[in-house]
């Protein structure tokens, strides 16, 4: 109904009739919008003088329409709810209204409603058929509105001796009589809705049938959207309404047209009217498509629009007979990208609109500068096509991308004569003076990154044992090649900095790649011919271990922020690690000091260095340096968290621990898959050096009280296996391991052997291995070398002497190495024993306590410490430790050192208690 | 600890016809779950029965338990005897280590729990000022019975029977010179209790030092509380009201006492075991040495 009130007061402030009236919102806003269609910047400043007094009336407005429509229904109820808040609501408003007056239809709503309410009150059948709480209401609320009323009095009579002009208000008048007087004599609301809506429709859907007919194509794409809005609250429609581009009065037609279904709630008419419109759409969708084929330039940008109404204003610029030049399309784009990141902006559409733009310019020459321009935006609109962080970017749209940016490279390498940067402001950039160099604004190295971030994220939201994910994993090698292109672009042009970032990038693309050519150059050594010299030099090139040394090299010598350098140092000790270059790997390491202040850094550089920390692990073992592989690994494996410290995974555990918006940043973190590192893999290589290392230990230091873990893991998985109760051949790569353990601490290393290296295991973990064949021939001697330390630790005391000979036979090692191993053991005194070397047999000397002696000697240090601790308590009681000394003088002094406490025990036992 | 598995609780009857106060273990089951407990107690039951039922006259006395090691002092053991004791005053419970008995003397020995602890448990506070008052020591915990084993003539004929048929190897038992990792065994087990005692006496000390913080904590309130009231005096106010100090400061739960009482008590059998083990050991020692000089 306010709809009908402000299209009639429209028509009002036209002929000047009410001076109060000419405020409401859409009479500002039409009155303003039609000339400015063209420019946005001014409609944006009006837009906001507007909101002020319009916010406030059309809320005003929207109550309104509620009162009325309560008033239909009559649920007085909600009709003292929705006064009660309008009132709330027009002194909200009060300041306009101090300024402007009292709006007309404010004072009307008031009049109206106090009428209702006493024909309401005065009608005793219907008041005794009224709920308790509409009657209730009833009262109330004509209470109220007497009392409101009194402060508009002058108005209200105005009101009601002014006779209302104009046809629309009659109308209105007529209508909210009929409503009157149906709701007065039947009870049917059917009855009046159908006369109200003969009534209504007579006149506006006629009025509006016949513009409709008038509209043109032009006009249709914004109908139909406002058709759909038609369901929707007037205000976003009226918003469209004013940026309509028609005359003044087609707005009127379809404002109409629209706004009665909404008003008068009658879903039936609405529905009428709706298939009316979408027949006629029909029939003029046919014919626009004829009408389109000969519209060359301008049906292509009808087609764009989309329904936007920012893009509906589009064509304008490019009027058919316009000259297409610089100013005109860089105007053109600027315009697009305002409406970057406003609410409601389609951003595919725009993104589309983009690419017109660029096609457009491509087709008038309007220079490489201008082009460059806009794909930098159009790349930057695909970012931003996913307003969430989280998301990613849908495979269509990366495909778009990369082309994008391909494309944009090769203008750049084409053109050498375009400057990009991103410190070029935007008012000294050059786009067509061709005899100047070109400035463009826009940073490629940022878009790259955005880009590599961009393919990270596809490929940890990818299912990673799904082919889609080897799908996308083949565009790496296409992100490589733009960054390689890029680099080689900003090695020419860009400033130190930006070319330590892209080699980092670069980097980070390199790193964990095993570079298998390289590998199998090594292990064919060149056989001095001139053919393979030259394959090699050309080779060189290609070479991941060279690439790395002058990348890593030229960020450690300019690198200025000290992360990249941090990233670079730890990617290189990752490909030195990965390629088993252990010396190198472990120097670097070593040398950066990054072991020292790790725990400063960034989650994702700790990331980066625990994976490469595991990596040099790994390959210490490959080179058969357990002690150094198990150091390496052993902070990663004791925490139990290796998969969550390598961001390979979330620990279910401490879900709960942490809240969603944590959990999000988490997954960000990951790793893609084709980086991880296989987790069973490291757990097998820890434990098989932790094993190598805690057996021969163990068997050393078996009685020894104050023996330590060397792993805790380790011994964990050994209980364990102790725990089971019915012990099966081992399945897992755990349970090998433990076996393999059980048989080395027998000194068996056969079956040790036959444990760790078998099917399941090469299957499992060796066959991962670069050089699994190398490996497991370490290991194997490993075994055999450890096994017979143990073997010496456990028996040595049962044999007297023992020859060398027997036991290369029983470890199948060569008599110098059991000889070596033996002599090492007795110089570390861990082996009481002598060599006979004539003979060649090692002679035990016995001088290691027997099994009971060791248990008294452990127990003599318990009772040790429990004296010293009973003596504790007696500190307590006696308040000191002299006091007590002084009191248990003549008992204490004969006997001295331990034999004092051990006599002493029974007696502080007694007087403990 | 596994021995306590093996252990088989049950009654042991006395009866007129039956020679002797100890009779033979005749349950099943041993102590430790309720399941078996009430195993136990039905087949307690059963026997009673059946014994009724041949109109035997019987005394229920007591139960059994085997042990290893000699590893028996247990809370188990404990409340046990308690509540057989409590029901019937002259309950004993018999002690057998089969694997002493193996190596050739018979280890049998019947146990009471002493008036005073049986004070104590009937009172079931084992905090240390209790303990303390009833002046109890793991010496005074359990009192042994002296046993006397009477076997009918009959059975009597029959162990000469046996005797006669037995290899010279069998009886000689005693002799054997190897140890057996006995020494050992009893020594590890010495070892753990003798870790358990520290722990106790550790909690002990961590409590001891917790009220006597407290203690100073609740003395310093009490000056600032008398202060402060003395200054209100001064000046004429009424002085605060007396809070309830035990609320404010609460004393912290004092550790049980009984359980290293019993490690104590247990210690002492282990030393007692070790002793009684490494003097006859020495004995026998002495014995092969003399007979191999005398040899020679």
């Amino acid at each position: 109904m306010s709809r009908f009130f402000t299209t009639g007061s429209d028509s009002e402030s036209e002929s000047s009739l009410s001076g109060e009236e000419l405020v409401t919102k859409p009479v500002g806003g039409n009155y303003g919008k039609q000339p400015l269609l063209l420019s946005e910047d001014e409609e944006d400043t009006k837009r906001v003088v507007r909101s002020a007094k319009d916010k406030r009336f059309e809320e005003l407005t929207n109550l309104i329409r509620t009162i009325r429509n309560a008033m239909k229904i009559r649920d007085v109820t909600k009709c003292l709810e929705e006064f009660e808040l309008l009132g709330k609501a027009y002194g909200k408003a009060k300041s306009i209204v101090d300024k402007e007056g009292v709006p007309r239809f404010y004072i009307r709503i008031l009049a109206d409603l106090e009428d209702y309410l006493n024909e309401l009150w005065e009608d005793k059948e219907g008041k005794k058929k009224m709920n308790k709480n509409n009657a209730k209401a009833l009262s109330t609320l004509r209470q109220k509105i007497r009392k409101y009323n009194r402060d508009f009095e002058s108005h209200i009579t105005s009101y009601k001796q002014n006779p209302e002009q104009s046809a629309d208000e009659d109308a209105e008048k007529n209508e909210e009589d009929s409503e009157g007087s149906s709701d007065e004599d039947e009870d049917e609301d059917g009855v009046s809705a159908a006369t109200f809506l003969k009534k209504k429709s007579e006149a506006p859907s006629g009025e509006s049938r016949k513009f409709l007919k008038k509209m043109d194509d032009e006009d249709e794409d914004s109908e139909d959207s406002e058709d759909d809005e038609d369901w929707d609250t007037g205000s976003t429609s009226s918003d469209s309404d004013s940026e309509e581009e028609e005359g003044k009065q087609t707005a009127l037609a379809s404002r109409f047209l629209k706004k009665a279904p909404t008003t008068d709630e009658d879903k039936k008419a609405a529905e009428k009217k709706r298939e009316d419109k979408a027949k006629k759409k029909h029939d003029r969708k046919s014919k626009r498509l004829d009408e389109e084929e000969e519209d060359n330039e301008g049906g292509e940008w009808e087609r764009v629009r989309g329904g936007v109404p920012l893009v509906k204003e589009k064509p304008k610029m490019f009027a058919k007979g316009t000259e297409i030049t610089h100013a005109v399309v860089i105007k053109k784009l600027n315009e697009i990208l305002q409406a970057r990141g406003k609410k409601g902006t389609d951003r595919a559409a725009q993104i589309e609109l983009l690419q017109l733009l660029v096609q457009i310019a491509a087709e008038n020459n309007l220079g490489e500068g201008v082009i460059v321009k806009i794909k930098f935006n159009i790349i930057a609109s695909l970012y931003d096509y996913n307003p969430n962080l989280a998301t990613y970017m849908k495979p269509e749209m990366w495909g778009k991308c990369l082309d994008c940016i391909n494309e944009l490279m090769d203008i750049l390498f084409a053109n050498p004569n375009i400057f990009v940067g991103e410190n070029i402001l935007e008012e000294s950039e050059n786009l067509h003076n061709a005899d100047q160099p070109l400035r463009v604004r826009g940073c490629i190295l940022t878009l790259v990154e955005r880009m590599d971030e961009e393919f990270t994220k596809i490929m940890q939201n990818t299912d990673p044992h799904s082919q889609e994910y080897v799908e996308h994993l083949k565009d790496e090698a296409q992100v490589c090649a733009i960054i390689e292109r890029v680099q080689r672009y900003l090695e020419e042009k860009g400033t130190t900095e930006e070319v330590c970032r892209i080699y980092l990038l670069r980097i980070l693309h390199t790193y964990y790649k095993f570079d298998y050519k390289a590998h199998q150059r090594q292990l064919t050594p060149p056989e001095g011919s001139s053919k393979s010299e030259q394959d090699q030099a050309e080779n060189e090139g290609e070479d991941s271990a060279v690439l790395m040394e002058r990348l890593c090299k030229y960020i450690y010598a300019k690198d200025r922020t000290d992360r990249i350098r941090t990233c670079a140092i730890l990617c290189h000790i990752y490909h030195h690690a990965l390629h088993s270059r252990w010396y190198q790997a472990r120097d670097l390491m070593l040398m950066s000091h990054l072991q020292d202040n790790i725990q400063h850094a960034d989650p994702p550089v700790q990331i980066l260095y625990n994976r490469t920390m595991v990596q040099l692990g790994i390959c210490a073992f490959r080179q058969g340096l357990t002690k150094d592989a198990h150091n390496a690994l052993l902070d990663i494996q004791s925490s139990g968290r290796a998969k969550e410290l390598l961001g390979q995974g979330l620990l279910l555990r401490s879900l709960q621990e942490r809240n969603q918006e944590q959990e999000k940043v988490e997954r960000r973190r990951q790793v893609p898959f084709h980086l991880h590192i296989n987790l069973e893999l490291l757990e097998c290589v820890y434990l098989v050096s932790a094993m190598l290392l805690e057996i021969p230990y163990m068997a050393a230091h078996e009685s020894d009280a104050r023996r330590r873990m060397i792993s805790k893991q380790f011994h964990h998985q050994l209980r364990v296996g102790e725990r089971q109760p019915l012990l099966g051949p081992p399945e897992s790569m755990r349970e090998h391991v433990v076996a393999a353990s059980k048989a080395m601490k027998m000194g068996d290393w056969k079956t040790c052997h036959s444990f760790i290296i078998n099917e399941k295991m090469n299957g499992k973990v060796w066959d991962l291995f670069p050089e699994a064949d190398k490996v497991r021939t370490m290991l194997v001697r490993k075994i055999q070398e450890e096994s017979l330390r143990t073997y010496l630790f456990t028996y040595s005391s049962v044999y007297d002497s023992i020859s060398m000979e027997t036991l290369s036979d029983m470890f199948e090692l060569d008599l110098p190495t059991v000889h070596s191993i033996i002599s090492k053991m007795i110089i570390n005194e861990e082996l009481m024993a002598s060599l006979d070397q004539p003979t060649q047999t090692v002679v035990m000397h016995r001088t290691e306590p027997t099994a009971q002696q060791n248990l008294a000697l452990q127990l003599a240090e318990k009772l040790g410490s429990l004296v010293e601790n009973n003596e504790r308590v007696f500190d307590h009681k006696q308040g000191t430790y002299g006091g007590y000394f002084r009191d248990q003088k003549d008992g204490y002094r004969k006997n001295e050192g331990y034999m004092r406490r051990g006599g002493y025990r029974q007696q502080q036992f007694q007087t403990a208690y | 600890m596994a021995s306590r598995k093996e252990g088989t609780g049950s009654t042991a009857t006395s009866s007129s016809s039956t020679a002797g106060a100890a009779g033979k273990g005749k349950g099943k089951g041993g102590s430790g779950d309720s399941a078996v407990k009430q195993v136990q107690i039905d087949g307690l039951m059963e026997m009673m029965r059946s014994l009724r039922h041949v109109n035997i006259d019987h005394l229920h006395v007591g139960w059994y338990q085997s042990t290893y090691y000699g590893s028996f002092v247990t809370r188990a053991l404990l409340d046990s005897q308690f509540s057989y004791q409590h029901a019937i005053e002259e309950s004993v419970v018999l002690i057998y280590d089969p694997i002493k008995t193996a190596q050739g003397s018979l280890s049998l020995k019947a146990y009471r729990l002493t008036p005073k602890l049986m004070e104590v448990c009937k009172e079931k506070d084992f905090s240390p000022e209790a303990l303390k008052k009833a002046n109890i020591t793991f010496e005074y915990m359990f009192e042994e019975v002296p046993i006397v084993i009477k076997n009918s003539h009959l059975i009597n004929v029959l162990m000469w029977e046996l005797e006669k048929k037995s290899a010279v190897a069998d009886k000689h038992e005693l002799l054997s010179l190897a140890s057996s990792n006995h020494l050992g065994k009893n020594l590890q087990l010495l070892m753990d209790r003798v870790d358990e005692m520290s722990q106790d006496i550790v909690k002990y000390n961590t409590y001891m030092r917790n009220t006597s913080k407290q203690q100073q904590q609740k003395h310093q309130y009490q000056q600032r509380r008398q202060q402060e009231n003395m200054q209100r005096q001064s000046r004429g106010e009424p002085p605060l009201p007396e809070e309830d100090l035990s609320k404010l400061f609460k004393p912290p739960q004092p550790p049980a006492r009984m359980d290293s009482l019993l490690i104590a008590g247990q210690i002492n059998t282990y030393c007692q075991n070790i002793k009684e083990f490494t003097a006859q050991n020495l004995g026998k020692l002495f014995m092969a040495q003399a007979l191999q000089e005398y040899n020679n």
